[in-house]
């Protein structure tokens, strides 16, 4: 008979258990079949009142319901945590489709993406980078580079000018002679990128302020050979490997022979185009070997040393890089423009 | 400089040359060819004769005309628009199938009336209109009585067959400013014959002139005197040529002076003989007074320009114009003509300052042949003799300041091919050498060469290089890499802490810019934040918006967050690093501006740029450089200007020096530059200090193995005691076992009493060498109490 009323307890214990469909009701179970005062208890405190001969078997049913009824419950409360952490997460559903939070990397002026380029270039070819004051003396800018006062090629170049002897520097050239200054006769091999500028009215493809990269290299036996062959490389760097140039004879005060560099249109390979006015070929910058007098007057023997120097418009690589239509957009910062550019090479 | 393929084909064979492949030529050997201009074009063409002109019946301004073509086309029937078409006019018919600059001939019928060609006028045949005359645009070209009906080589005729050159002479070059060196030149690269005109002259008479020079800023003087000339209109041939050359005819004297000057690029002056007070014309540099010119207007004359006086009077602004005093005109009969050679520099100084530059003191500026003068006065002569009816001619009187001494430059093939990179031949060297006119002899170690007078700018050796190379083509340069020292390339440090703060700033998200570095001076005012230092002003600006050099790039930075702001760009964060010069130092740089929100964000959170993101970009930038923040401080920073937020703002103090400021913009300086209703944020700092700043190299502590442990402290203090002041002073007193001090709560308002805030602080305590015990803590909890309350008069609340 007593067998009889455990056997019915644990199935309605069984029973409720199933039913219980939320952590709560099933701890609620619990307490009814588990708890000191359940009847299970109660009936565990009679075993002392049966015959000696009933208590061991009694005694190992009692076990048997409650251990059934204990991991009926672990089970279930194991399988509700579950559940319920599942529908509170189900409930927590985002919208994937919102942005990232930003951690995009600014966009930098195409100007210093052109700049940080050539100098990775060079700097690999061994050169050091060099500079020199924007505001420079005449003597700098003009004297010291083979251009005397009232030489007409200053002419070729309007200057914004501080006092008789103070100007804007008008190219990079001046880092020339200071460098060659400093180094007072030792081999020199360099660039200087910086800021230029010149007294022109900004229109698409003129700016009072433009940006050069100077380079010098002065050596024993150097000659237009190593010229060509640094700046072949530079051009093919720069504009990629099929990028052929050619030289074309030019004049600058401060070299001879001087030349313009000219590379292959990428836009039509070099059959002519509207993007090279249909010539196959673009104008990218002036070279030429150092001029005796300008090794002279900075301090090398020209029957020892001799070099070549070249200048590069930074404004002008971006612009030809980029089919930028406008030089003025590089100053004006419209940052729908600036973001154009993050791509990191 | 125009150049006339006909003109110059008189003095060099262009037999078998294109003009493409002259220009191309040139261009390669430093003479860059600008343009290739065709005066005028069509094919198709005739003269013809119109026959008869009737009105068109359905038209109230076309007519119909019967033109004769001659024996090979016939009569035919135009119809023509042009108000001046009547019977009887010689006239410019291109046939069906003609093409011209614009339009190409169709057959055609036009309000039912047949037409087969058109009658044109030569701007339909693409003469610049500039040339031609207001008659001459409205309609048909009226062709003269005589013009040969049937003629087919109609732009032979009207002498528009030419193709000019637009040679883009540079500074290097002076002597191309002449037809005859162009000629030269091509000579020189083709390997041609050129054969310019011979002048001889039959001397009439001795003339009385005398003529000289009281200043080596004339080396030379020469002239002539021709009696008995007839002022007029010029041959056509003479007009025309003008014309191609963009110089306007004027009559046969003037004409005459020009066409010598682009022949030989020896400018001329002319003096009517008889105008003068005397015979007798002096260069000097000291004359001082006013100056009545041809233009009729009055210059003013000072001290070293030249001047060509006469009885101390001005006759002549040497090589920048003439005087009306002695001005040729329809009545001289007697001229004096002027051959001189003055120095560049005076000339570029006098044309500046009186905004007189003409092709005249262009030459002079550029340089000219200072030995051809004879033969220049010959040739003027010459055609003097022929255009203008002149019956004498004069010796060649010559005052010569300079003696000529020939231009002698040693070499060797050696020397060249070292230069150039190259293995020329000797033979192939001396023969570019010769065509060019210089004369080359043989010495034992090389050879001399001669350089002819009109080379201005061969001077040296290496000038000799580049002759050889433009000719012979820069093709021959072999690409050889220079074989030099291995160095390592790389940046300098400070170079390199300049690239990190870029890098750095980039990575966070900041846009880099590049703004001008002249400003107004309105904007160069705006802030002053950092150093009153002298900025320079340039004297020769273009606008006032570029006339300062700017010692700060906030205000050009702002200027940018305008532009933005104005473009719906609302939430910006902007950075520049730029080198700053003013009269007293040299220095690097870097500005930031953060407008609206913080760009660092998602869609659904937004929070507005305060001063506390600037503060941590400029933290972040000292850690990524390596400088502990007990090496910097931030000050409260004082604004008497209206710059920025006067409370939310500070100057940053490297190495006892204030390096730079940031802060929140001042409401006023936000509508200045028109950020509409926004914050910003701004800092400009002199990073150069940073750059140079020494910094140990990082060295790895050990990570204690011992836990640490938090307490928390609250207390009540007065309102403008500064953290930074609380936690400084917890972390100096609680000694070594305090490792860490955090504010993490501020509070004023209910509860606390005016002028007093709530602050709650969390301090970490450990030791490296064993677990703390709760004594240790609260030994040293209690001194951090005892601190506060004593010294910052805080009441502890827990």
């Amino acid at each position: 008979m007593e067998n009889e009323k455990l056997l019915n307890l644990k199935n309605a214990a069984l029973k409720e258990i199933g039913d219980a469909n939320s952590v709560d009701s099933l701890n609620a179970v619990r307490n009814t079949y588990l708890s000191k005062k359940s009847e299970l208890s109660s009936l565990t405190s009679q075993i002392g009142q049966l015959p000696p001969e009933e208590r061991k078997s009694f005694g190992a049913a009692l076990t048997e319901v409650r251990v059934a009824i204990t991991t009926a419950i672990e089970e279930k409360m194991t399988y509700l945590k579950n559940k319920e952490l599942e529908e509170k997460l189900a409930k927590e559903q985002i919208d994937i489709s919102l942005p990232g939070i930003s951690y995009e990397p600014g966009g930098r002026d195409p100007f210093y993406v052109i700049q940080d380029e050539m100098i990775e270039i060079f700097l690999g070819m061994g050169f050091e980078v060099a500079d020199g004051p924007e505001v420079e003396k005449d003597l700098y800018n003009f004297e010291l580079l083979n251009i005397p006062k009232d030489h007409p090629a200053r002419d070729m170049q309007d200057t914004f000018y501080i006092n008789d002897n103070e100007l804007l520097r008008t190219h990079t050239s001046p880092v020339q002679a200071r460098t060659m200054e400093a180094k007072k006769g030792a081999p020199i091999r360099i660039i200087c990128p910086g800021k230029t500028y010149r007294r022109d009215d900004d229109d698409a493809t003129h700016s009072h302020q433009f940006a050069q990269i100077e380079g010098l290299v002065i050596d024993k036996g150097i000659n237009i050979g190593h010229l060509k062959a640094t700046l072949e490389l530079f051009a093919k760097k720069m504009f990629g490997e099929k990028r052929e140039i050619r030289l074309r004879s030019s004049y600058f005060p401060f070299t001879e022979p001087s030349v313009e560099v000219d590379i292959n249109c990428a836009n039509c390979g070099g059959k002519g185009c509207n993007m090279c006015k249909g010539t196959g070929y673009i104008e990218i910058l002036g070279a030429g070997m150092v001029h005796p007098n300008v090794l002279k007057m900075n301090g090398y023997d020209p029957e020892e040393y001799s070099g070549f120097a070249f200048g590069v418009g930074i404004d002008r690589m971006a612009v030809l890089r980029y089919g930028i239509d406008d030089i003025r957009k590089l100053y004006t910062n419209d940052v729908r423009f600036l973001k154009q550019f993050k791509k990191m090479s | 400089m125009l150049v006339s393929l006909k003109n110059v084909s008189q003095y060099v064979s262009l037999e078998g040359l294109t003009p493409e492949d002259i220009a191309n030529k040139l261009t390669f050997a430093g003479v860059e060819v600008e343009e290739i201009v065709k005066l005028a074009s069509g094919t198709n063409l005739v003269i013809g004769e119109v026959k008869e002109c009737v009105a068109h019946p359905n038209s109230d301004h076309l007519h119909v005309l019967k033109v004769d073509l001659g024996p090979k086309y016939g009569v035919t029937q135009i119809v023509c628009g042009a108000p001046n078409a009547r019977a009887g006019l010689k006239v410019i018919v291109a046939r069906v199938g003609a093409k011209l600059p614009q339009i190409e001939i169709k057959d055609g019928v036009i309000r039912g009336e047949a037409s087969h060609g058109m009658c044109c006028s030569l701007l339909e045949l693409g003469v610049d209109a500039k040339y031609l005359s207001d008659y001459q645009k409205a309609g048909i070209e009226e062709l003269p009585s005589d013009a040969p009906v049937g003629e087919e080589d109609v732009l032979g005729y009207l002498g528009l067959d030419d193709v000019v050159l637009n040679l883009s002479v540079l500074a290097n070059r002076p002597d191309l400013l002449s037809i005859f060196n162009v000629a030269r030149e091509i000579g020189a690269l083709y390997n041609r014959k050129v054969t310019l005109p011979k002048v001889e002259l039959k001397e009439d008479f001795k003339t009385k002139l005398v003529v000289g020079s009281a200043t080596n800023r004339c080396s030379q003087f020469s002239a002539k005197e021709i009696r008995g000339i007839v002022t007029k209109a010029s041959p056509k041939w003479m007009s025309e040529y003008l014309m191609a050359m963009g110089v306007r005819s004027i009559n046969n004297i003037v004409d005459i002076g020009n066409y010598v000057m682009l022949m030989t690029g020896q400018p001329l002056h002319m003096y009517d003989a008889d105008k003068l007070a005397e015979a007798k014309l002096t260069a000097q540099d000291d004359y001082e007074g006013d100056f009545v010119a041809l233009d009729e207007k009055t210059y003013k004359v000072i001290k070293g320009d030249i001047v060509i006086a006469c009885k101390n009077k001005p006759m002549c602004l040497g090589g920048v114009m003439g005087s009306l005093a002695c001005a040729v005109d329809e009545n001289t009969k007697n001229i004096y003509i002027e051959s001189a050679s003055f120095d560049g520099a005076s000339i570029r100084h006098t044309s500046n300052r009186l905004g007189l530059s003409s092709e005249s003191s262009q030459r002079f500026v550029k340089g000219t042949n200072h030995f051809q003068s004879e033969y220049v006065l010959n040739y003027a002569a010459k055609l003097i003799n022929e255009l203008c009816d002149a019956k004498e001619n004069s010796n060649n009187i010559v005052y010569q300041g300079e003696e000529h001494k020939e231009k002698i430059i040693k070499s060797s093939v050696k020397r060249i091919n070292d230069r150039l990179g190259t293995e020329f031949k000797e033979s192939e060297i001396v023969d570019v050498l010769t065509r060019l006119n210089f004369e080359v002899k043989d010495t034992k170690d090389g050879f001399e060469v001669k350089v002819p007078d009109y080379r201005l700018d061969v001077t040296c050796d290496a000038d000799l290089s580049e002759e050889v190379i433009r000719l012979l083509g820069l093709e021959h340069v072999k690409s050889i890499l220079p074989c030099l020292d291995t160095k390592v390339g790389m940046l300098s440090l400070k170079q390199q802490r300049l690239k990190n703060i870029r890098h750095y700033l980039l990575s966070q998200g900041l846009d880099e810019c590049l703004t001008y570095s002249l400003v107004s001076k309105k904007k160069q005012n705006d802030f002053n934040l950092l150093h009153n230092e002298e900025h320079y002003v340039i004297l020769n600006p273009l606008t006032d918006e570029r006339e300062v050099f700017r010692t700060h790039i906030l205000a050009s930075l702002l200027g940018a967050a305008s532009y933005n702001v104005a473009r719906q760009n609302k939430n910006l964060a902007l950075f520049e690093t730029s080198n700053m010069i003013s009269k007293q130092s040299r220095s690097e740089h870097l500005a930031i501006v953060l407008v609206g929100q913080d760009i660092r964000q998602g869609q659904l959170v937004k929070e507005n740029y305060n001063f506390f993101h600037m503060k941590g970009l400029v933290e972040g930038l000292f850690t990524i450089l390596g400088i502990e923040p007990t090496r910097y401080r931030f000050e409260r920073f004082v604004d008497a200007n209206h710059e920025l937020h006067p409370g939310k703002a500070a100057n940053i103090i490297f190495q006892n020096k204030k390096i730079g400021v940031l802060g929140e913009l001042h409401p006023n300086q936000i509508d200045k530059y028109d950020l509409g209703k926004t914050n910003a944020v701004v800092l400009e700092m002199d990073v150069e200090a940073l750059l140079d700043a020494k910094v140990s190299e990082t060295k790895m502590s050990p990570i204690s193995k011992f836990p640490s442990v938090s307490r928390d402290l609250a207390f009540v203090l007065d309102a403008n005691i500064a953290a930074g002041d609380i936690v400084r002073a917890v972390k100096k007193v609680g000694g070594s076992y305090v490792i860490n001090c955090e504010v993490f709560d501020i509070y004023q308002g209910a509860n606390i009493a005016e002028g007093k805030k709530s602050m709650a602080i969390s301090v970490t305590y450990r030791k490296d060498d064993a677990t703390l015990t709760e004594k240790e803590v609260s030994d040293a909890e209690e001194k951090i109490k005892f601190e506060l309350s004593r010294n910052f008069k805080a009441e502890i609340r827990s």
